[in-house]
């Protein structure tokens, strides 16, 4: 057993041991069982091919047991000051009551803590979290290890304009954080959810989430995730989504940096005019790694989905990304749009770009295109030819090459904060 | 000002550029014509900096400078302009971003300080009247989705903003209305000045009934043929390039 599992057991003993309920300890049992069964992921799996985890396996990593284990002094680099209101802070996978500010929600908008949940309620919780614990070993590791949980309901009719801000912060080195969100929006309600992925230290970390989606019909979410915990930081993360009748999906994740992060993504279209949008940048260091597998899954007709990823790769960086898209066979009048585009800055990097379309129903229209390349020298020679110094040139276009993802975020303040995000030292003010 | 001598280029094995000599002086308008594929663009993109084609030999002094030793943006620092015969759709970087960021780098390089927003759109807006354009142009990506006009317009935008010493208009006239024509000729007309030289890469005498030129030069298989004032073009306009020197014979069609 390597140092990384090792740790996990002894974190699953001793929060089996803590939890009070005979059907919760029952249901860790099972999830650290299932994660057991399902082996560590190794380059033999082919869900794991490109993507290894000899980083990971070496590391300790303590777990937090406390769900409410407050710390004291958030430290002043983590970017609170600019999120407002409404706002969810867990640290180390522990939520924390003060740093947060939920009291000016309106009154459809309901958020509820595993901790605080009634055995009953937990039952639901557990179920509606398992198709995205389901997704990887990571998420069986989840059900075993999980802190907290947090339940957001948006009721029928209730559209919320400010974003809700979803702030994980790895500040503690040497620990893993396990958490779970679980979203439910009802019929015809709305909500932007805002999600950073921070870190603090230059220690190793690991922050292994799973979110489950429920779409009631004709509700509309935005999800807009953020990468950017430190150097050493290993992110796997899992997002399961179940979308009905003409609601409206928009995701979009941005894995900024890090040492390692593995994205599992399925979205289910599973009744008639829903939609998604599943949109991301990956950029990726010298000597680290970004994956995303993603899954699209047309369960129905007249559903629509647009899928579209972009990378920047430096040094020896490498990435992955495994796009499938499923279309059953009585999902009619499908309309899928996947693509894929890198950047490769080094002769060193390495991309491994899969579309997958399994496509069952005839009357579809589908399409999917990848590629890979430099920067173009043409508009490279262009920006220099006014003036522009060869590395300010080669920052704008690497730019713009990822901004193209972040301008098609709906929310103004969002956008506009990812923008910044990925506009980096060239100041936003130069925008004029 | 310009001082080419004996410049010769190549695209990899293939010599394009075989012995240019030219001298462009302050206050002077060198028309360059010649058939398609003779080497016209290629000497231009060498002159801004260009590293497709590799300068095999030759040397070109600019204002006192080795100007083949400097890189791409010190040649556009130092007053040179280059306005593509294609110029490139840059996605995601704005065109206003773009003309701050060329003329504050300008400016900076030459001890100037760097304008702030509200003088600089003052000064662009001012600039865009004179080129007839529409404001949002301002505000959309370096000439994605323009047409090839509006994108011809758009170079001479950027010329008459950053205010060259030295500007190479590479077929700048191709693709233009009549109106356009007009249109950029008086900002290009606009820029004449004592201390200025402009070298026009065109092959059709309407440029040239807008934009007089001091001299005409017919390069062809990678060296200048003929050099005469205004009257050879309207020669080349009735004869085409059959006469001159190498074998090509693509005549030119008038516009
Ligand atoms: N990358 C390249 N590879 C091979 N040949 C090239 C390349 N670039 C230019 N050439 C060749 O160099 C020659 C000169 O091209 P250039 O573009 O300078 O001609 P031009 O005089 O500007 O023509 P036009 O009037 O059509 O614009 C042509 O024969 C062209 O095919
Ligand atoms: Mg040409």
């Amino acid at each position: 057993m390597n140092p990384f599992l090792a740790q996990c057991r002894a974190s699953f003993e001793a929060q089996a041991t803590l939890e009070a309920g005979v059907a919760e300890r029952g249901q860790r049992q099972a999830e650290w069982t299932r994660f057991e069964a399902l082996g560590w992921p190794t380059t033999r799996l082919e869900d794991w091919k490109y993507t290894t985890l000899s980083g990971l396996e070496k590391l300790s990593l303590q777990n937090s047991v406390e769900p409410r284990e407050e710390v004291k002094g958030v430290p002043p680099s983590l970017p609170l000051e600019g999120i407002p209101a409404n706002r969810l802070v867990f640290v180390d996978g522990a939520f924390q009551p003060n740093q947060s500010m939920i009291d000016r929600l309106p009154e459809g908008v309901r958020l509820r803590f595993w901790s605080d949940l009634d055995a009953q309620e937990r039952e639901r919780f557990t179920h509606k979290m398992a198709p995205a614990r389901a997704l990887t070993a990571f998420g069986a590791l989840n059900g075993a290890l999980f802190t907290e949980g947090v339940w957001i309901t948006v009721d029928a009719g209730c559209a919320l304009e400010a974003p809700l801000h979803l702030v994980k912060v790895s500040r503690t080195g040497q620990r893993m954080s396990h958490g779970a969100v679980l979203l439910e929006l009802g019929e015809n309600s709305g909500l932007t959810l805002r999600e950073h992925c921070v870190g603090n230290t230059d220690q190793p970390t690991h922050s292994n989430w799973v979110t489950a989606i429920e779409l009631a019909p004709r509700a509309r979410l935005t999800l807009v995730k953020v990468q950017q915990e430190g150097l050493l930081s290993y992110h796997t993360a899992a997002l399961h989504a179940l979308q009905r009748a003409g609601s409206h999906l928009q995701v979009f994740s941005f894995a900024l940096s890090g040492a390692l992060g593995r994205n599992d993504i399925t979205l289910r279209l599973i009744e008639p005019h829903a939609e998604c949008v599943l949109k991301g940048v990956y950029r990726v260091a010298d000597r680290a790694l970004q994956d995303f597998h993603t899954s699209i899954e047309h369960d129905s007709p007249h559903c629509t989905s647009d899928e579209c990823f972009k990378g920047v790769l430096e040094g020896s960086g490498k990435a992955v990304f495994n796009g499938r898209v499923r279309v059953a066979l009585d999902a009619q009048k499908t309309s899928s749009r996947q693509s894929n585009h890198n950047l490769l800055l080094s002769d060193k990097a390495e991309v491994n770009t899969k579309p997958q379309l399994e496509i069952f129903a005839d009357d579809v229209k589908c399409s999917h295109g990848t590629t890979v390349g430099q920067l173009d020298e043409e508009q490279w020679f262009y920006l220099r030819a006014r003036g522009i110094a060869a590395d300010l040139a080669r920052t704008l276009l690497i730019q713009a090459f990822t901004l193209e993802i972040a301008e098609a975020i709906p929310h103004v303040g969002v956008r506009e904060e990812v923008r910044h995000l990925l506009s980096g030292t060239v100041e936003e003010n130069d925008h004029v | 000002m310009l001082s080419i001598k004996n410049l010769q280029a190549s695209v990899g094995d293939k010599p394009i550029l075989k012995g240019i000599n030219l001298d462009v002086k302050a206050g002077e308008v060198h028309a360059l014509m010649g058939p398609n594929g003779s080497g016209k663009s290629t000497l231009s993109n060498v002159l801004a900096g260009r590293e497709n084609a590799t300068v095999t030999g030759g040397s070109v002094t600019y204002q006192g400078k080795d100007l083949l030793a400097l890189a791409v943006e010190e040649r556009a620092r130092e007053g040179i302009f280059l306005a593509f015969q294609y110029p490139v759709e840059i996605p995601g970087v704005g065109n206003v971003y773009l003309l701050k960021a060329a003329l504050n780098a300008q400016r900076k390089h030459r001890g100037l300080p760097e304008l702030d927003a509200m003088d600089f759109l003052a000064l662009v807006k001012d600039k865009m009247k004179l080129m007839e354009m529409n404001e949002s142009m301002l505000y959309r990506a370096v000439n994605e989705g323009f047409s090839g006009g509006e994108k011809k317009r758009n170079e001479i935008l950027q010329m008459v903003v950053l205010e060259p010493n030295l500007a190479i208009l590479d077929e700048t006239d191709s693709g233009l209305d009549i109106d356009a024509l007009k249109v950029v000729s008086h900002g290009v007309n606009s820029l004449r000045s004592p201390d200025r030289a402009m070298i026009l890469v065109t092959h059709y005498q309407r440029l040239l009934d807008y934009i007089k030129p001091d001299f005409v030069h017919v390069l062809s298989d990678g060296r200048i043929q003929r050099s005469g004032g205004p009257e050879l073009a309207l020669e080349l306009e009735r004869e085409g390039y059959a006469w001159v020197g190498d074998a090509t014979n693509e005549g030119v069609v008038a516009p």
